[in-house]
């Protein structure tokens, strides 16, 4: 993509029919031409006297979005069910004598709406003026201030000047605040009763926690009883909150919306690879929000994602450091560390390895792995393990998403093994979610029993429970395989243990018989945002082979996990730490080189369907800190093997080289050569031990990273959850 | 009667036809075809009365209203009820409706929807739903007591009308959700339907027509709002009762998902008798598209208040007078009646003296009939602190989803306060009026309307007394 | 023909193109004024071959090569060479649900480093391009732009068709589906 000379451009990229047609209308009205040909035939109606063509059964308010007519609204949300009590989206409807809801009212033929009519605009002020009525006059001290939804719309709509004389008589209605946990504010006297959050909550976090209780003046939003909202969702009702009843708790009173930059990118705390933007402020993330992608996050956040970003401001690595001889890390410059370094593996004389961590980008990936080729290194490992042998990870089918995120809302049988896609990959999770709900799809685990926030069939621990489904004779097989859209999820974990090349192949063998025309049913769900990428340019899975290659120097990049210490090393290993925070890879490093975090880089991703994105630098990294790739340069510089690029087109141009797709940003190559698998294959012994998932409970959800471990967010969010756990555990024992 | 009626409408089919193919034929035959076609089945007879009331004896569908008589299955046998349901039933749904429509029966719930039309919604092709019918029993407009009558001492018309409404929309079960506070009636009603279950006459295979019909009974819990036909729904279904959107209606998507009626409750009562005396019979009272007979409650500052069934169309004046003993200190102590229950304006003495009963009458007096129940108040009233209290009835009762009704009943009652005590300026009664008309019409369902009625109405009649207090209440501010 | 004759020929785009990129393009704009010349004597008494010369004259000159203004825009080569601007639509507010000012195309140059400034607490920046935000009409006057001003640029979103929802009020009632709402 990048500098494609114009000519190329304009005749291959963008030679498509699109060309010429404003942005505009590419975001509106596109979608129409896509339609299948089978689709019901369109009726005409009139939005402003501008006809319009719609599917039957189309809400007035999709037709106006249609017409490019934004009916202003409160309680309804593209990806929430419709509730239609806001009233804000009355439009008037020729020869109805009552203005409509627009949100929940189906257009009929040859209606003809009028968006802009007096008696649209007198309702619209109308229900303005009532909203305002109750609200609150804390703009200047309320965190939604500037991004408000009511704000905006009481400019536009809403009347000059206020009449509501009995301020000075009664007062407005005030409410208690509630207490929402850790993440979520909520200055309840602000609330307009859109119940968007219960909404959120119901459908799409699956967690019946929140509210309405009390009627009419005296309805309040809340938890019902004293307790906290528990999902690994709840950030999401901070966005969905058209005012600032629901505001964010760490970001409160931190920042005005207007004094913040804003920056695209990406998330890498899971392996979703969610789209979000950095808001920053002089060279500090303040917060991180969703950015719309219907393939991957929807408009979604998870909330270790959206509220870890405070752990990039502690236990950063803000100097190289070398150990002394007393054993002490001490900060030098760069010079001198890179020196040491550069000493240390030319000794090694190529017995190096390295190991690459949980939230490495696909650059140092690259750049780590020619420098140790041209240094006589072969030995590159991911510190997770992928226990698949023979093809396992030559083959990319065999550890992504096959079946892709936004498709798996299409599964109508799915099969987790091992795996909690809730804690794992949250927004994985609303998506089998929407499938339930939409698709009645019919869901089972192998693992533990868990709370997946919907009803699913937990058929055993065991591990032999594998083979059985997949060998035809449970009886959830036989869901599996007549479902028109099967899907099979193996968790990242399961795949650690010994016997996972026996799993990995008896289910992705058994998934070639589920396989349908343009449907792949094989799923590995990753938990780590660096895995699909190390595997992608070539790396080792597992740490066991940079540990029995007994090297000399061990290069950690940003090898966090845990899973190497210094007894399984030899005694005089020097090991080299590149990353940015000092959590566990550095406790153990020689050197340490303070490299950049994801929100400081601009840098590939690969998420776990094999989607490669890009973040881009929201801020520049902390003190002497560098990016990644260009520390590996310049180490390469120093030990006379420079590497052949000098900035970051040449760096992606080489990754072009090894991996095209890795540069086609958000783009999904299908994976070839599934059918390949199970010739290469070996063994499909399966071991009966039980499985197991490693967070099986909310409180296991929020720290899984050197940076979630660093946020005191994420701290406050484990102390509370744990505790509102146990009490609500001690709660269920007493009732029992 | 009714019979003739049916073979005029069988000969009638043919001509339909023809017209219907008749493109082809010439003009004239064409025009004579138009001329001399009868009206389609199920237009009630043209009303020939120019005098509307009192009822005969003979006539009275509810008639043991006062409990005098036994409301048993034995008692209810003996006035007449379950009389040959087995072969209404078995008439088949489209007589029923059929004849339903003939009677010209409007919904007696306060929106009077014309009854036969809304049975007949129910009689799309299945989809393989449950239909059901639901009805509502919870009645809560302050100065309606009409269905507690009914439910208290002639259970079995309700129940019978269950089978007989259950039938004409081929209704898998009813469900009776009767208002929480009606103990008693509730004890009653589910006597009633244990005796029916005994007597073969509901459940399976009722009345020996072969048709399955349970009929269930639910209490409310004491929410106004559930009187809504879809907040009746979700409160049925377990649910807080708040209004659902229409569309769609319940006739499609009703209770449990599925297609359901809700019909009131003297609605259902009155079918049997109807469908046994023949709609024509029900169609010869009242004005037309207001026929029928009714029953009225009369309370407040009359000397005998009281619950009666009368003729539609009756003029209100007559009504009291005969039946209510006339109002405390004579009609000339007349303050203004609410004619049909909370939710409907007011109307002034001036008005009073010539209304029709009716819901034309009542709607050329910017009024409605809505469940017919007077509420009358002498000269000792003070109006604007009944309104207010109406008001706050309201206030209270809105369910809070929608922003005009949660939001402007409270502004309103909030003036409505300082009205009453005269403290407020004369252009905030028409900022007052302004709300009202915010309020009306842009909400999910009618609770909000019937809130900004009685406002409307105060204001429109009552206004200069408004002002009068403002003043008064300025000169002892100032003094 | 290059290119940009080619957008100036066939789009009414290219008049708002040519304002963006107005410092090049005054030459050449004078030539396309359509407004009516006042009546010029030695023009009507002119011999025809004459003014067979004149009109050849008179014709868009096309520009062969590639356009480079960077020598001439008085930008430091520093923030010509090592910039790289990120062309994009902005992104929809997660926070709120208006989608006005969305639908145009914005370049940004990359973050350099900013830092509070301890006098007043205000941001301080040694980037002079860091607050330069242009709007264009589409992605290709972005380009084009960028082009000529020597920057890389790099394309950072997806135009996808907005996603029809089906939106049915009744599914939140439905009598067999899990779409059926249970609180409120």
């Amino acid at each position: 993509m990048f500098r494609a000379p114009l000519t190329k451009v304009i005749q291959g990229r963008f030679g498509s029919p699109t060309h010429g047609i404003t942005s505009k209308a590419i975001r509106s009205s596109a979608a129409l031409s896509q339609t299948p040909a089978k689709a019901p035939e369109k009726i005409e109606v009139f939005v402003d006297d501008v006809s319009v063509k719609v599917l039957p059964g189309t809400t007035v308010l999709q037709a106006c979005a249609v017409a490019g007519v934004e009916i202003p609204r409160f309680c309804y949300h593209e990806r929430l069910s419709v509730a239609g009590n806001c009233r804000m989206c009355l439009v008037e409807v020729e020869k109805s004598p009552k203005p409509v809801a627009a949100c929940a009212m189906p257009v009929m033929k040859g209606w003809r709406i009028k968006t802009n009519s007096e008696m649209t605009r007198k309702a619209r002020e109308g229900v303005m003026e009532f909203l305002l009525m109750n609200h609150p006059l804390d703009c200047p001290i309320c965190d939604q201030g500037g991004e408000c939804d009511l704000q905006d719309q009481a400019m536009a709509f809403g009347s000059d000047r206020s009449r509501f004389t009995d301020i000075n008589h009664t007062g407005k209605r005030a409410v208690e605040d509630k207490n929402f946990g850790p993440l979520v504010k909520g200055i309840m006297t602000r609330c307009i009763h859109c119940t968007r959050c219960v909404r959120f909550a119901c459908e799409v976090a699956g967690v019946e926690d929140l509210g309405t209780t009390g009627r009419g003046n005296d309805m309040q939003i809340g938890t019902y009883v004293e307790k906290l909202f528990l999902s690994e969702l709840s950030g999401n009702v901070i966005d969905l909150c058209p005012v600032g009843a629901l505001t964010s708790k760490p970001y409160s009173f931190v920042a005005r919306p207007w004094e913040i930059r804003k920056v695209s990118s990406i998330d890498v705390l899971d392996a979703v690879g969610s789209n979000i933007v950095v808001s920053t402020r002089t060279n500090e993330v303040l917060r991180i929000v969703p950015r719309e992608n219907e393939d991957i996050n929807e408009e979604w956040l998870a909330d270790k994602s959206r509220f870890a970003c405070d752990g990039l401001k502690r236990q950063r690595l803000v100097a190289p450091m070398v150990r002394m001889p007393n054993g002490e890390l001490q900060a030098v410059e760069w010079e001198g560390a890179l020196i040491s370094v550069a000493k240390a593996i030319k000794d090694a004389k190529g017995a190096v390895a390295a190991i690459a961590g949980q939230l490495v980008d696909v650059e140092s990936l690259v750049a780590l792995k020619d420098l140790l080729n041209r240094n006589g290194g072969e030995t590159l490992c991911t510190e997770q393990n992928f226990n698949v042998k023979g093809s396992g990870s030559d083959l990319r089918s065999n550890y992504v998403c096959n079946t892709t995120i936004a498709d798996l809302e299409q599964a109508d049988a799915v099969l987790l093994i091992g795996t909690n896609p809730r804690y794992e990959a949250p927004l994985i999770n609303t998506r089998l979610r929407k499938s339930y709900i939409n698709n009645e799809m019919d869901i089972a685990s192998i693992g533990p029993k868990i709370d997946l926030s919907y009803n699913h069939q937990n058929l055993g621990e065991d591990a032999g429970l594998i083979s059985q489904v997949c060998n035809g004779g449970h009886p959830f097989s036989k869901v599996l395989e007549n479902a028109k859209k099967p899907a099979i999820v193996l968790g990242a974990n399961v795949l650690e243990r010994p016997d996972a090349a026996g799993i990995h192949t008896t289910v992705a063998s058994y998934c070639k018989k589920l396989n349908k025309q343009g449907w792949n049913a094989f799923n590995v769900l990753q938990n780590n945002a660096g895995q699909t990428g190390a595997l992608d340019v070539g790396y080792q899975p597992g740490t066991q082979a940079a540990l029995k290659a007994q090297p000399k120097v061990l290069i950690l990049l940003g090898a966090d996990g845990g899973k190497v210490d210094r007894e399984k090393l030899p005694k005089d290993c020097y090991v080299i730490y590149i990353g940015h925070h000092g959590d566990n890879g550095a406790s153990i490093a020689d050197a340490v080189l303070p490299g950049a975090a994801y929100t400081e880089k601009q840098a590939i991703y690969v998420n776990t369907e094999g989607r490669a994105q890009q973040t881009l630098a929201a801020v520049s990294p902390p003190g002497m800190a560098r990016e990644d790739w260009k520390i590996l340069r310049a180490l390469s510089e120093i030990l006379g093997t420079p590497l052949p690029y000098d900035n970051l087109d040449d760096l992606r141009n080489r990754i072009e080289d090894i991996a095209p797709h890795l540069v086609r940003f958000g783009k999904l190559e299908s994976s070839t050569f599934g059918n390949l698998t199970e010739q290469l294959a070996t063994s499909k012994s399966i071991e009966n031990t039980k499985i197991d998932v490693k967070q099986k409970k909310l409180r296991e959800y929020f720290m899984t990273d050197p940076i979630s471990r660093a946020s005191p967010t994420m701290a406050r969010c484990v102390r509370e959850v744990s505790g509102e756990e146990a009490k609500e555990e001690s709660q269920r024992q007493a009732a029992c | 009667m009714a019979g003739a009626l049916v073979r005029i409408n069988f000969l009638q089919r043919p001509a339909i036809i023809l017209y219907s193919i008749g493109a082809s034929l010439p003009a004239v035959a064409q025009r004579r075809l138009q001329g001399t076609s009868a009206p389609p089945p199920g237009t009630p007879p043209p009303q020939t009365k120019t005098k509307f009331g009192p009822l005969a004896d003979q006539d009275r569908i509810f008639t043991n209203l006062y409990g005098r008589h036994d409301w048993r299955l034995k008692g209810a046998l003996k006035r007449g009820d379950w009389h040959r349901t087995k072969e209404i039933i078995l008439k088949g749904s489209d007589w029923i409706i059929n004849e339903l429509k003939t009677s010209g029966l409007r919904g007696r719930g306060g929106a009077g929807f014309p009854s036969g039309m809304k049975w007949s919604f129910m009689n799309k092709p299945s989809d393989g739903r449950p239909k059901y019918l639901v009805v509502n029993a919870d009645e809560g407009e302050p100065g309606t007591c009409k269905d507690r009558e009914i439910m208290r001492h002639d259970p079995h018309k309700l129940v019978e009308g269950c089978l007989v409404a259950g039938k004409a929309m081929g209704a898998r079960a009813a469900y009776i959700y009767i208002r929480g506070e009606f103990y008693n009636e509730a004890s009653n009603m589910q006597l009633a339907i244990a005796e029916a279950y005994q007597a073969g006459l509901i459940g399976k295979n009722a009345c020996g027509s072969g048709y399955d019909f349970d009929v269930f009974m639910h209490r409310g819990a004491g929410a106004y709002i559930c009187g809504e036909e879809t907040a009746l729904i979700e409160s049925l279904e377990g649910k807080q009762g708040k209004p659902r959107l229409k569309p769609p209606f319940p006739a499609d998507v009703g209770v449990f998902g599925c297609p359901t009626t809700v019909n009131n409750v003297e609605t259902i009562a009155v079918a049997p008798t109807i469908m046994r005396r023949g709609g024509a019979w029900f169609a010869s009272f009242g004005r037309t598209r207001n026929s029928g007979t009714k029953l009225f409650n009369i309370s407040g500052h009359v000397n005998k208040p009281c619950t009666i069934e009368e003729e539609m169309s009756i003029p209100l004046k007559e009504l009291i007078e005969r039946h209510a003993g006339g109002i405390r200190g004579g009609w000339d102590n007349l303050l203004g009646v609410i004619p049909g229950g909370s939710s409907t304006p007011v109307i002034p003495k001036k008005v009073c003296d010539d209304v029709l009963m009716d819901f034309d009458g009542l709607i050329a007096a910017q009024t409605s009939l809505g469940t017919a129940a007077l509420i009358v108040m002498d000269r000792s009233t003070d109006i604007i602190k009944a309104i207010e209290r109406l008001t706050a009835f309201y206030r209270h009762e809105s369910c809070g989803q929608c922003t005009p009704c949660r939001e402007g009943i409270m502004w309103m009652h909030k003036i409505m306060k300082r009205f009453v005590a005269g403290n407020g300026q004369p252009d905030e009664i028409d900022m007052l009026w302004e709300i009202s008309k915010q309020i009306e019409g842009h909400t999910i369902c009618a609770l909000a309307d019937g809130a900004a009625w009685p406002v409307q109405g105060l204001i429109r009649h009552f206004r200069p007394e408004i002002e009068e207090r403002m003043k008064k209440y300025a000169v002892r501010a100032t003094n | 023909m290059s290119f940009v004759r080619q957008i100036l020929a066939k789009t009414p785009q290219g008049v708002h193109w040519a304002k963006t990129v107005s410092n090049s393009s005054r030459c050449m704009s004078s030539v396309g004024s359509r407004d009516a010349p006042p009546i010029d004597v030695s023009q009507v008494i002119a011999q025809p071959e004459e003014l067979e010369r004149k009109r050849k004259l008179s014709g868009a000159i096309t520009v062969p090569t590639k356009v480079d203004l960077s020598p001439i825009s008085g930008v430091p080569e520093e923030h010509v060479k090592t910039r790289r601007v990120c062309i994009h639509l902005p992104p929809k507010n997660a926070m709120q649900s208006g989608t006005d000012n969305l639908n145009h195309w914005v370049i940004e140059f990359d973050n350099r480093e900013r830092w509070e400034n301890p006098l007043m607490g205000w941001t301080s920046t040694g980037d002079p391009l860091s607050n330069m935000e242009v709007t264009f009409g589409s992605k290709e006057e972005a380009i084009e732009h960028c082009e000529r001003n020597g920057w890389r640029w790099f394309i950072d979103a997806e135009e996808k068709p907005k996603v029809e929802r089906v939106k049915n009020y009744g599914l939140n009632f439905h009598w067999n589906r899990r779409t059926r709402t249970s609180t409120k």
